[in-house]
């Protein structure tokens, strides 16, 4: 197809995010949430409905969802319930999952992502996961892993504001980012703690009505999300410009042919007959609930990326790699309300070895070996040019971390590897007096003009002064002196 | 009165030396044995009851002072109440062989409280059904005449108690399944409020009715079992936390304000002699100085489709888990996955299950919930205001606990609605959530009891059975 026909349409994505929250236990049983453990090990007679089983809502998994709510601007309902989903399938114990439907915990709220762009939210829900069906161990038997039913969730459903791919994959990465931040998810996609189902349309441009849409189920990586859009947009478009219909279908996305093929059509779609989950109560929540969790939230990722450019004067490309993750810009954020007011040294430190030291170590920021105050201590050496930077990054910072313990100060370390610039005046002198007289010649060819031989007699000064004087001082000396 | 039939005088013999636990138990034991042709236990815990008896009897001796709330109580349970380590099948051909791997909160708390669990009586499937007609086990007879009918779904426990085989017996009440039993076998049978007592580990029927009750001769044990039982429950968040008052210890009852239903004893569908006995009593209440006052109820109508559009609706989800997949039933034919469920679960369920499950399914269908289940629920909510508002002029509101005594084995079991309409009075407490117990009155001249119910309001068990203490 040809980019004028594709130019035609405009693509309209939905998303269905499903974010598995981090509690210790499962949404309505003391079972622990785990993933990689050996199958069917965190099944008790609740997991796997026994008959006479009650659940027992998981109180975290409320306070973690009215977080997410709060930070995205939406409006808490205060009296939200949960209904029960029903169809069967093999990893689906109850035959109906917990889910809520008439009453979401969570209504309306919004995401701005790249820079200005607006993503409503319809609401979110709390519910649970269910098993897992593994098809392919056996040759004739479909196995059941029944750990993760039960595992809490919130799934946070966008209106169709979604028109590129890209922007799809901008609000997948900031909802990572900010369940992180509220540390309500570890965010995961590869283990499949976030996912998404993204619903696809398309409609000619201008057109009000929007077109017929499809869903591809359970994304959990974002590049295959954008494959998966990406198809769909050409698929849909094609089926139109042949005068086809799109057909309201559930699809499968196959990352190896890179194709969407249908799971069930609207027919085949299920009558899930929701209906109140009776076995519960109503989820109250007082208004001091929310309060206390309204000031426990944390600075957002955009907030701080903001106040890092404003306050701290930041690029906007530092600011973002430093809010990347919260334990950094809560660090970057420690250092610099501290006395020492060069934020950007700061910042650099942070970028070109904090951060990728804890991405080699797989620590986190926060865990540093040095300290803060080191930290600083080591920055203040270069503003206060005691030690030059090149040596400070290439010589001193290694020693700092080989050697932490060992010394009392970044200073005194400097000093026992005699790395400080020296800038005493009386000893610089001497030591350029010595070099004039060593080289009587080339002083009088200065003298006459070649100005070029000043690079030669610093040379030889940092020859004899193994670096450790202050280079630019004794620039000026020698300039002072062949000028005599 | 057999002392067998009262805990004061069993306790009162043992303290006496004239008895021992080995000895009520071995009573008890004979009487299911002497009693095998009603049918009523699935189960019984010969070698263990007979241990525990033992144990019982030692520490009786040894040490007196620490004797559980319940101690010498032998008590049954209905097929629906899971008691760890034995089977719990509902009755049912899906729960064949299923141990139950937990304690309900029930079973655990009347063993702590040293009651002797007997046995595991039979019940119509899932608890649905008004007879006991439909169980995989067979029918259970009425021990009063054993031509007729025990009632359902709690027919067995009831009629286990009429047979002398156990003291007390737990039933499970959704519509009336304990009280309607105890009428037709002449016991007395007492549904808590919704939420006395937790469900942990009663298979759900329908969640927002189902109650566990109990069964036996005096209210005074029922009290008792009724105060080991009750109370807040980790492990059910809809049992109250409301404190649990001393049911054994009666409060005053004075002369009682009570609303007799007219509609409910003037309803051509009544059985004359059950007109007539109601009557008698309602008499009695009078002469013993209670203020009797007759009543409009104008929602009868709306009380039998009200009540099973909703409970069909929760069981066609709570029974959902029973897919032969984990536990129970797998059908041996191979096929698709859909194939496997649909097939173990035809062989697994009885008619009757199969009917309710799908006519929960329908009012639950897409364009139909509105109609049926968001319709059924707006009545529900009237019915219950309107008896929480006589409740509130009224301490009791006495009325049939059915409109027709025990039919013969086999009468109508193939007409739902007969069968479902036998439920009309009972239904009302479990709509709104009220405490109500049936009492015996006079047998019917067909051999079957008659029972008079009595409804109090919310949480008002103390009041209810310190008054039926005194009648």
């Amino acid at each position: 197809m040809n980019a004028s026909v594709l130019d035609k349409y405009e693509l309209v994505v939905g998303l269905e995010v499903h974010v598995q929250l981090a509690t210790q236990t499962k949404a309505f049983c003391s079972d622990a949430v785990s993933f990689g453990d050996d199958a069917n090990t965190h099944t008790s007679v609740v997991s796997l409905a026994h008959p006479g089983t009650l659940p027992r809502l998981n109180e975290k998994q409320i306070e973690y969802a009215v977080r997410l709510g709060l930070a995205l601007g939406c409006e808490i309902d205060r009296e939200s319930r949960f209904d029960r989903k029903n169809y069967f399938y093999a990893d689906l114990p109850k035959g109906y999952q917990t889910t809520q439907d008439a009453r979401p915990i969570a209504i309306g709220g919004e995401m701005t992502i790249l820079g200005n762009k607006k993503i409503r939210l319809h609401h979110i829900h709390m519910e649970e996961d269910a098993g897992k069906s593994i098809h392919d161990l056996d040759p004739n038997l479909s196995m059941i892993d029944l750990n993760r039913a039960g595992t809490p969730l919130l799934e946070i459903v966008t209106e169709p504001d979604f028109r590129s791919a890209e922007e799809v994959e901008a609000f997948m990465y900031q909802m990572r980012q900010l369940v992180r931040y509220l540390e309500v998810s570890d965010g995961n996609m590869e283990q499949g703690s976030m996912r998404c189902d993204c619903n696809v349309s398309v409609r000619l441009k201008g057109a009000k009505e929007f077109g017929e849409r499809c869903e591809v189920k359970n994304m959990n990586s974002m590049k295959f999300a954008k494959m998966a859009i990406n198809y769909e947009f050409r698929r849909q478009i094609q089926l139109l410009e042949q005068g086809d219909v799109v057909l309201r279908n559930t699809l499968n996305f196959n990352p190896q042919t890179g194709i969407t093929t249908p799971l069930r059509s609207k027919e085949d779609a299920h009558d899930y007959r929701y209906f109140p989950d009776l076995d519960q109560l109503p989820v109250h929540i007082s208004k001091e609930f929310v309060n206390t969790i309204k000031e426990q939230l944390p600075q957002l990722p955009w907030e701080l990326k903001e106040t890092f450019q404003k306050k701290y004067g930041l690029s906007s490309y530092n600011a973002t790699l430093l809010t990347e993750e919260k334990g950094a810009a809560y660090y970057f954020l420690e250092l610099a309300e501290q006395d020492f007011t060069n934020y950007k040294s700061i910042a650099n430190l942070m970028i070109n070895k904090i951060m990728p030291w804890a991405k080699e170590q797989q620590q986190k920021v926060v865990d540093f070996v040095l300290s803060p105050t080191d930290c600083l201590s080591f920055l203040e050496l270069i503003d206060k040019q005691l030690v030059n930077n090149s040596t400070a990054y290439q010589k001193l910072w290694p020693e700092l971390i080989k050697q932490k313990g060992q010394y009392e100060t970044p200073l005194a370390l400097a000093e026992k590897l005699d790395l400080i610039q020296k800038s005493d005046s009386s000893a610089v002198e001497s030591i350029v007096a010595e070099i004039l007289t060593a080289h009587p010649q080339k002083v009088d060819a200065y003298k006459k003009g070649k100005k070029g031989l000043i690079g030669f007699f610093m040379g030889d000064f940092m020859k004899k002064t193994k670096g450790k004087y202050n280079p630019k001082e004794a620039q000026q000396l020698l300039v002072k002196a062949l000028s005599k | 009165m057999k002392t067998s039939q009262s805990l004061a005088a069993i306790r009162s013999e043992i303290k006496a030396g004239n008895l021992t636990m080995v000895q009520i138990v071995n009573e008890y034991l004979n009487n299911i044995e002497f009693t095998k042709e009603l049918n009523l236990y699935v189960e019984v815990y010969r070698d263990e009851v007979l241990e525990k008896a033992e144990a019982l009897d030692l520490k009786i001796k040894k040490s007196p002072n620490s004797l559980g709330k319940a101690w010498g109580m032998v008590v049954s349970l209905k097929d629906v109440i899971a008691y760890k380590g034995h089977k719990m099948t509902a009755g049912s051909k899906i729960l064949k062989d299923y141990v139950a791997p937990y304690h309900s909160t029930v079973a655990e708390r009347l063993v702590n409280e040293d009651a002797i669990i007997i046995g595991r009586v039979n019940c119509d499937e899932f608890a649905m059904g008004s007879s006991n007609e439909r169980s995989v086990y067979g029918v259970s007879c009425n021990a009063l005449n054993k031509e007729l009918v025990p009632g359902g779904s709690s027919g067995a426990s009831a009629s286990s108690v009429q047979a002398d085989t156990c003291l007390i017996s737990l039933g499970s009440d959704t519509g009336g399944s304990v009280r309607q039993p105890a009428s037709f076998c002449g016991v007395t049978g007492v549904k808590p409020s919704y939420g006395r007592i937790s469900r942990h580990g009663l298979i759900a029927y329908a969640s927002s009715f189902d109650q566990i009750g109990v069964l036996g001769h005096q209210v005074e044990d029922i009290s008792i079992a009724l105060e080991v039982i009750s109370g807040s429950d980790e492990y059910d968040v809809t049992a109250s936390k409301r404190e649990v008052p001393a049911y054994s210890q009666p409060l005053e009852s004075g002369n009682k304000k009570i609303a007799i239903f007219k509609s409910a004893i003037e309803n051509e569908g009544i059985d004359p002699e059950i007109k007539e006995e109601t009557l008698k009593f309602i008499e009695k209440l009078k002469s013993q100085g209670h203020q009797i006052e007759l009543l409009d109820f104008e929602y009868f109508d709306y009380v039998i489709p009200a009540y099973y559009v909703m409970t069909t609706a929760e069981a066609s989800s709570n029974l959902a888990r029973f897919d032969g997949i984990r536990y129970g039933h797998r059908t041996e034919t191979s096929g698709s996955l859909t194939e496997m469920y649909a097939n173990s679960r035809t062989e697994g369920f009885g008619e009757e299950v199969q009917a309710r499950i799908l006519l929960g399914t329908y009012v639950l269908s897409a364009g139909y919930y509105d109609s049926y289940f968001g319709k059924a629920q707006k009545i529900r909510r009237i019915i219950r205001d309107r008896l929480i508002d006589v409740l509130n002029d009224f301490d009791f509101i006495g009325l049939p606990t059915s409109p027709m005594p025990a039919w013969k084995i086999g009468s109508i079991v193939d007409d739902p609605v007969q069968n479902y309409l036998a439920d009309i009075y009972t239904v009302l407490a479990n709509l709104a959530g009220l405490p109500a117990a049936s009492i015996p009155l006079k047998n019917h001249s067909n051999g079957s009891g008659i029972g008079f119910q009595v409804m109090a309001g919310k949480f008002k068990e103390h009041e209810l059975l310190s008054f039926l203490g005194t009648i």
